[in-house]
Order: structure tokens, then C-alpha cells, then sequence
């Protein structure tokens, strides 16, 4: 019963695109705009299993790689500044002082604003796209995690020096290890914002990938492609989430909460 | 012989004197309760001697050693709450009190030293009955366990002063009775100097060889915060917590009201 | 409950049709219509129109309602009409056949309003020629008139695709910028971009549009059923739009106030404007339009033009050949597949503004 509840919305989607795409077709079998499902399921077929003319790649995969290394390479950079920033931001106050305000209004810089300077400064290449992932999502890491740090008891700390640990040893052996799965936690939050730097940065210039693809194909209205990328990018997502989440378990049994697990 | 020696100490925020004129004179191995209304400085004066933070004026010093400028480990401490690291097991826990303070990585140099540590821990997990929960995480330990493993690891790093700050507040009186006991047995054993800072009056007695009583002994009505407070009483609690000075029972249980 | 789900289901298709604008795609007698327009030199007279009063005159005389909407991106006013949400657009010959045509919905070419002689180009970064594209990655958007204005400029020279050093899909917004990096070595876009960049020190200009004139055609389309069923439509668009060329091409006062407002329109000046519109080929009087539409080099652009979508994969999978979509012209004749007719060049209204019986 549960099962059924959780699908029935999905179901109901589907059932209300089928009806339209019907209608639509109906009306002009070359319409493009809402493909009939088998259309899809062909289409992604094809996608997936017949290599391109002109390279020899199966495009859907190659798209696929390349646009996963951007995102992994982005986010992991973000993910290291972040924990590294936050550790320190949250830890000495100093830091504190001289950087969370700096942190603040750069968290508040829409970058795809700036990407002419990011081109400028990256270039147009694989940099570039990474860069703007990053930059997109390391000042709410960086802030997250600072937060984090700032959170956790100052009784930890006196603990610890009572027990003789440098300001190393507390870092690394005291606050790192219990910012871990907020860092996981952080990541999980910024991985949406994060697929969508990587698609505005393929939309922009490039020669592969997932947001590539999309907007290329854009321009003659191949819905068909476009939905099957859609929602495998969906999937990858969906798929990432939940390894992240299951990582965060199986790595920090410590920090389950008591309550259920939310989304 | 004074162990723990406190001269003229002073501490002011912000300009409002909170602490003013304590002078005390401990001698080693004594249990020394600290009790008081709240707002009376009890806490502060244990942040002082945790060297959490400096004095405006005066001095602590332990054992003939120079001030600390902040917490060391001379100085062990168990506060009611967060005394323990929650993202180590219950083992690793007493291992940490070893490791900590071992390199300035926080790591044990050598394998030697690992399994030494480890033969502590275990020794420890024996004595404060946690043997069968040394897998465990802190969180999954009721709350009694999580103070005695938060004892057991300061005791590990063999401190000169022991520091209580509330300990067992957020016990529920079973468990704190049961407490109450195993402090008492540790301390026998390990002959500690320990400064306990309670709000319950019985429990100060009950443990304590000495009850120091913080309260301010100068009082203006139109600006509260103008004088600290000091020692105004400073009770001998020997023998079942009769009183050293010529106070009777009526008057302590008096102030506890 | 099964019955009201299914009735929830029949409902949200209906709305997601209805959102989508079928109903408008059906032909039928209206007095409403909507044509959408982006900017661009040529296009630009479709604002003033609206601004002006000049279309809402010409739609009053014919009993009907013409609203002009200016979208910000040109795929997506393409996009917008093909899905039914316009009557009418206007585009390139290029990009009507790969989208509604393509797609399906039939499509007539009422005003054939320039063509570029000029204004897409391919720039190099440095000296040299079309040659020594070779082995060198080029920045362009992908799929647009400017990557078939490359596919026809290295024909030209013998080269293909294949012997560059790849092409690199880059927004045209973010052309200019990406012109200032070090790894863009060439770039193909369009004007402004190709006033802007040929302003930076060492920009050469190796093939542009005037190496192949009349390819590259900026025309207003319109749904044929709607048209077909609604000539007033097609008669007010055309009444309003040479009004207004007239009074654009002449040396009066009018028509420098006319041309100024399209300049600041489009983000530049008279001179800017003007210098744009030297490399645009305007149809000013119908009758050049006419005789444009009815030359016997329409129908071989368009086969080019067919060729080059059949082989970058725009007409769709469903297409076995580039003669998939059919292409009719004004004699009657077809290019393409004569059953499957979705783009129609009819030059029958612009004659009629040819001769003043509109």
C-alpha cells in the first residue's frame, strides 16, 4: 500500500502526459513537442545502444562521462574548500572575524553573472566548467560547515585540551571527523544547485555532455531526446542522493538521528 | 601542604565584578564541593581553575606549577553534558585520553604505545562496568554510563586536579545515588583532588571533604552588579557532613532552602 | 475512484494541451491573431509596427486584432509558434524547415523581408583565410545559420567538418567573451556580434554571408491553415509591413526618426544601425520581394539548406532522406518529399502590396 501511494503521483503524470501527447498527435503526427511515449523509449534506445555516425561514441555515454567528471571534479573541489574553509572559519576565531563576512557576500554573487570573468580567468575549457560549479556551491558549503563547526560544544574542545591535544590534534581528530556527514549532508543540498551550474556551463560552450546535448538538440525541438536526457539526469541524481545518503550511514553510524530519516 | 593555591583572585566582565578576594588553600586529595545560588560565580571560578579563561587579577597555581594560560592536562574535567566524543566508540573513547595528547597529530606514535593505551582502556571499560558496551557509540549509552566513561576518561590522562561541573545534574536521583557511589570508590582509589561544582547541597556534603559556600557578602539594592562574589562560607564536611564551623543542621539545610 | 482519477487524468491532459496552445494550431475563422519576433537588423521593423500603431491601423482596416510580442530568445520564439502558442514568427528559412516544418506544422513564408549579405560571418582570430581553419576548433552556435555558413564557407575551399579541429558550441551571448579567451582561434556569429568583434585588434573576416548571397533569408512566418483561413491576416501583416518600408528607406526626416527609434530598439545607434542594415540585403519594395521569392535560386538554397540539416541529424530521426519535408514555391514546383509539403514560399500577398490592392 505504501508502494502504491508513493507511485500513484508518478503514475498520474504519466497517464495526464499520455493523454495530451495523444491529443497533440492527433492533431499533427509530426509533432514534436510531446512525443508519444514509445517514441521516448525508442528514442532512448537508440540513444543508448547505437554509436554515432560521425565519431564512433555512443554520444549518451560519452555525454554522460564527461558531464559526471565535471560534476564530481566541481562538487569535490567545492566539497575539500569547503570542509578545509569551514573547519578553520569555525574553529579560530580570528578566522571568523576576518573571513565569514567575505564568505557571506560571496555566497551572495549569482555567478553566472560573473561568467564572462570566469572565461577570462579559466578559459573556455574543462576549467571553466568545473569552476563555475565550484564557485557556485563552495561559499554555502563553506558557510554550512563553519556553522557546523561553530556548533559543536565548546565542551568538546575543552575536552580535548584537557586531555592535551594541540589545536591539530582538535582539528583533525575532534571537529574534522564530526563535520564529515554534515559535510554529506552539505554536498546532498548542493548537488542540485550543482547539476544546474554544470548545465548552464554546457549550455554555454562546449563540445560534450548532458546540458550540452539538451540545448543543442534545443534548437530543432527533439523533445524525444530531450525528456530521455531529462530524466536520466533525473536518475543519475536520484541515484547519487541515494548513495551519498547510504555512504553517510554505513561511514558515520554515530550520527543517525534518532527520528526517521526525511528526505 | 597547600596543593592547589588560590591568592586574591579577581574576575571582572565587561566591568561587573563577578568574583572578588578568594584566596583559598587546598591540600591534595581533598573533594572540594562548590555550592551556591546561581549568578554566584561557582561556575566561573571552575572556568578559572580549568584555565578556560584568566583572572582580571590574582592567581591559581597547582602543585608550585606557573598559572596555565588555558586548559592542560593537569587539569581533567566532566561537564554535565557533551563530556565525551560522540563520534568515537565507547573504547575509543578512553583510548583518545592516550592519543590526544600523544603526538601533535592527536595519533599514538608507535604500536607499543597503541597497545599500552589499549590495555588502559580495557582495564577502564573493566573497572566502570562498560566492558560488554565498548563497541558501542556514546549516544546509545544511557546517561549515568556516558559520565562514568566521561570520568573514567579523564581519570585515564592522569590529571592533577579533577573538575566537576555539574556532573550529574541531568541524572535522574537513582542513577545519581549510583553515582554517587562510584565517585566515591574512585576517589578512594585515586587519592584525586577534585572540585565539584553542584547546586545541590546534599550532594556537595555527601562527597565533598570540604563545602566552599560562593555568595556575595556586599549587597547594594540599587545596582546589583556592583560587588562580586567570594567564599563566605568554607565548611569542613568530614564524618558525614557536620559542619566545621559551629553551624547547625537547621542552619545549612537553611540555606539550601 | 477509478473514475475520478481517470476524470483527474482527462482533465490535466486537456490542460496540458490547452497550455500548450493546440487549440490555436486548429484551423478555423478567428480575429485575433498573435506573431512573435526577436531582435535582429532585419526583424526590427516588427517592433516599431507595434510600437507606432501602424500594425493596429492596417489590423482595424481588415476587422482584426494583431498583437506583435517581442520574445528575448530566438529558438524559443520558434519554439513558442510551433507548439501553437503563435500564429506567426518570424525566422530564417534554415531554422523554419528543421523546427515547424520538421515538426510537422505547415508553414507558409508570407514576407520575404532580407536576406543577409553580410552579417554572419566567419572570423578569424589573426591573419589568414579560410584554409587555415584547418585543425582549428571554431566557436559558433551549433546547428544555427552561422554553422551552416561555415559548412558552405569550407566547402568552398574543399574542406569538411571533419578537418577542423572540432566545433565548439558556445552561446552567442556569451560570444564576445569567449572571443577574448586565448583557445577561441575562430569564431562564425552573426551582427551585432560581428561589428563588435571585428573591432578587436587582428580580427579577420575569411567568408561571410555576401560570399553567398540569398542563403540566409529572415522571413515572417505564418501558419498556413491560419492563413489560409483567415486572409485578412496575411493582408494586414503585409499592408502594415510595407507601409513602414517605405518610409524606412527613404532619405526623409521620417525616415532617419523611424530607423533611429529601430537603432535604439536593438541597443546601438543611426550609424551603428545603419552600418548593420549595409549588410542586409532589405526587400523595401514588394515587387524586389516577388521577384526574389519566384527566382530559380530559391529552390537550390533550399536544397542546400536540406543537405545540411539531413546531415547534422536536424530533421529528425523519421527522416530517411533530405527530401523528407516537401518545399513548395510560387510557380508550384516542389523540392522534397510533394507529399509531405510543410514549407511554402507564396509571394501572392506581397504582390498584392506590389500592386498598391491592399
Amino acid at each position: 500500500m505504501g508502494y502504491a501511494l508513493t507511485l500513484l503521483p508518478f503514475v498520474l503524470v504519466l497517464f495526464v502526459y499520455m493523454g495530451a501527447s495523444d491529443i497533440r498527435l492527433a492533431e499533427n503526427p509530426s509533432d514534436k513537442i510531446l512525443p508519444a511515449p514509445s517514441t521516448i523509449v525508442a528514442t532512448a534506445e537508440r540513444l543508448v545502444g547505437e554509436p554515432d555516425k560521425r565519431s564512433g561514441e555512443i554520444l549518451f555515454w560519452n555525454d554522460t562521462g564527461i558531464s559526471l567528471v565535471r560534476l564530481a571534479l566541481g562538487v569535490g573541489i567545492a566539497a575539500l574548500t569547503g570542509l578545509v574553509a569551514g573547519l578553520l572559519i569555525g574553529l579560530f576565531p580570528y578566522m571568523r572575524s576576518t573571513f565569514s563576512g567575505f564568505v557571506a557576500v560571496l555566497s551572495m554573487v549569482p555567478p553566472l553573472a560573473v561568467l564572462p570573468i570566469l572565461f577570462i580567468a579559466f578559459g573556455l575549457g574543462e576549467v571553466s566548467k568545473v569552476a563555475l560549479i565550484a564557485i557556485g556551491i563552495t561559499p554555502f558549503l563553506i558557510r554550512d560547515l563553519s556553522q557546523r563547526t561553530v556548533e559543536i560544544p565548546s565542551e568538546q574542545i575543552v575536552k580535548a585540551q584537557t586531555l592535551g591535544a594541540s589545536s591539530l590534534a582538535i582539528a583533525l581528530r575532534v571537529v574534522l571527523p564530526q563535520l564529515l556527514p554534515r559535510l554529506i549532508q552539505g554536498v546532498r543540498l548542493a548537488l542540485g544547485p550543482a547539476w544546474l551550474f554544470l548545465i548552464a556551463a554546457e549550455a554555454i560552450a562546449a563540445e560534450a555532455g548532458l546540458g550540452y546535448r539538451i540545448f543543442l538538440v534545443r534548437r530543432y525541438l527533439a523533445m524525444d531526446i530531450i525528456l530521455t536526457y531529462v530524466a536520466w539526469i533525473t536518475f543519475l541524481a536520484f541515484i547519487i542522493d541515494l548513495l551519498l545518503r547510504s555512504a553517510g550511514r554505513r561511514l558515520f553510524p554515530w550520527s543517525e538521528p534518532a527520528g526517521g530519516s526525511g528526505l | 601542604m597547600s596543593y592547589v593555591t588560590v591568592t586574591d583572585l579577581h574576575k571582572t566582565y565587561a566591568g561587573f565584578p563577578i568574583l572578588e578576594r578568594v584566596n583559598l588553600s587546598v591540600e591534595k586529595g581533598t573533594f572540594v564541593s562548590i555550592v551556591g545560588a546561581s549568578g554566584c560565580g561557582k561556575s566561573t571560578f571552575l572556568r578559572l581553575l580549568l584555565a578556560q579563561e584568566r583572572p582580571t587579577r590574582g592567581e591559581i597555581t597547582i602543585d608550585g606549577q606557573p598559572p596555565a594560560l588555558e586548559p592542560n592536562r593537569d587539569r581533567g574535567i566532566v561537564f554535565q553534558r557533551y563530556s565525551v566524543f560522540g563520534h568515537m566508540t565507547v573504547r575509543e573513547n578512553l583510548i583518545a585520553a592516550e592519543a590526544l595528547g600523544a603526538t601533535v597529530w592527536g595519533v599514538l606514535p608507535s604500536r607499543a604505545r597503541r597497545k599500552a593505551a589499549e590495555d588502559v582502556a580495557d582495564a577502564a571499560l573493566e573497572r566502570i562496568g562498560l566492558a560488554h558496551m565498548g563497541k558501542a557509540y556514546p549516544a546509545s549509552l544511557s546517561g549515568g554510563m556516558q559520565q562514568r566513561l566521561a570520568i573514567a576518561q579523564s581519570l585515564i590522562a592522569k590529571p592533577r586536579i579533577l573538575l566537576l561541573d555539574e556532573p550529574f545534574g541531568a541524572l535522574d536521583p537513582g542513577t545519581r545515588a549510583s553515582m554517587h557511589d562510584f565517585l566515591l570508590e574512585i576517589k578512594a582509589e585515586w587519592d584525586m583532588t577534585v572540585f565539584m561544582v553542584t547546586h545541590d547541597l546534599s550532594e556537595g556534603f555527601k562527597l565533598g571533604d570540604r563545602v566552599l559556600v560562593f555568595d556575595k557578602v556586599r549587597w547594594d539594592p540599587h545596582e546589583p552588579h556592583a560587588y562580586g562574589a567570594t567564599v563566605t562560607y568554607d565548611f569542613d564536611a568530614r564524618n558525614g557532613g557536620i559542619p566545621f564551623q559551629s553551624l547547625s543542621i537547621e542552619t545549612v539545610e537553611e540555606i539550601t532552602v | 475512484m477509478k473514475k475520478s482519477i481517470l476524470s483527474i487524468v482527462t482533465a490535466g491532459s486537456i490542460a496540458l494541451c490547452s497550455a500548450l496552445g493546440v487549440s490555436s494550431a486548429q484551423a478555423e475563422e478567428k480575429t485575433s491573431f498573435k506573431v512573435a519576433w526577436s531582435i535582429y537588423v532585419g526583424w526590427m521593423p516588427w517592433g516599431y509596427l507595434d510600437s507606432s500603431g501602424i500594425m493596429d491601423k492596417w489590423a482595424e482596416k481588415y476587422g482584426i486584432d494583431v498583437e506583435i510580442v517581442q520574445v528575448n530568445d530566438y529558438i524559443e520564439s520558434i519554439n513558442l509558434y510551433t507548439a501553437g502558442g503563435f500564429d506567426g514568427v518570424s525566422a530564417t528559412n534554415m531554422d523554419t524547415l528543421s523546427i515547424p516544418s520538421a515538426g510537422g506544422v505547415d508553414t507558409t513564408a508570407l514576407i520575404v523581408g532580407d536576406y543577409s549579405d553580410g552579417n554572419d560571418a566567419v572570423i578569424l582570430k589573426g591573419a589568414g583565410d579560410l584554409s587555415s581553419l584547418k585543425g582549428m576548433p571554431v566557436n559558433l552556435v551549433e546547428l544555427s545559420v552561422s554553422h551552416y555558413l561555415l559548412a558552405r564557407g569550407l566547402d568552398s575551399v574543399g574542406l569538411s567538418e571533419k578537418d577542423l579541429g572540432g566545433v565548439i558550441n558556445t552561446s552567442d551571448a556569451d560570444m564576445i567573451a569567449a572571443y577574448a579567451t586565448d583557445e577561441v582561434k575562430a569564431v562564425v556569429t552573426w551582427n551585432p556580434l560581428v561589428s563588435e568583434i571585428m573591432q578587436q585588434p587582428g580580427a579577420t573576416k575569411v567568408f561571410d554571408s555576401s560570399n553567398v548571397p540569398g542563403e540566409i533569408i529572415d522571413i515572417m512566418m505564418v501558419n498556413t491553415e491560419t492563413l489560409a483561413d483567415n486572409p485578412a491576416f496575411g493582408k494586414a501583416l503585409v499592408g502594415a509591413w510595407y507601409e513602414l518600408m517605405g518610409i524606412m528607406s527613404s532619405d526623409t526626416d521620417e525616415g532617419k526618426a523611424v530607423r533611429t527609434a529601430m537603432a535604439e530598439a536593438s541597443g546601438t545607434d543611426l550609424a551603428g544601425y545603419d552600418a548593420q542594415l549595409a549588410s542586409t540585403e532589405m526587400f523595401y519594395d514588394p515587387a524586389a520581394a516577388v521577384a526574389f521569392t519566384e527566382s530559380a535560386d530559391l529552390p537550390k538554397t533550399m536544397v542546400h539548406v536540406a543537405q545540411f540539416l539531413f546531415d547534422k541529424g536536424i530533421l529528425g530521426e523519421g527522416a530517411p532522406s533530405p527530401d523528407f519535408v516537401g518545399v513548395s514555391y510560387p510557380d508550384g514546383s516542389v523540392t522534397g518529399d510533394p507529399n509531405n509539403v510543410k514549407l511554402r514560399f507564396d509571394s501572392s500577398y506581397m504582390k498584392m502590396a506590389a500592386d498598391g490592392s491592399l
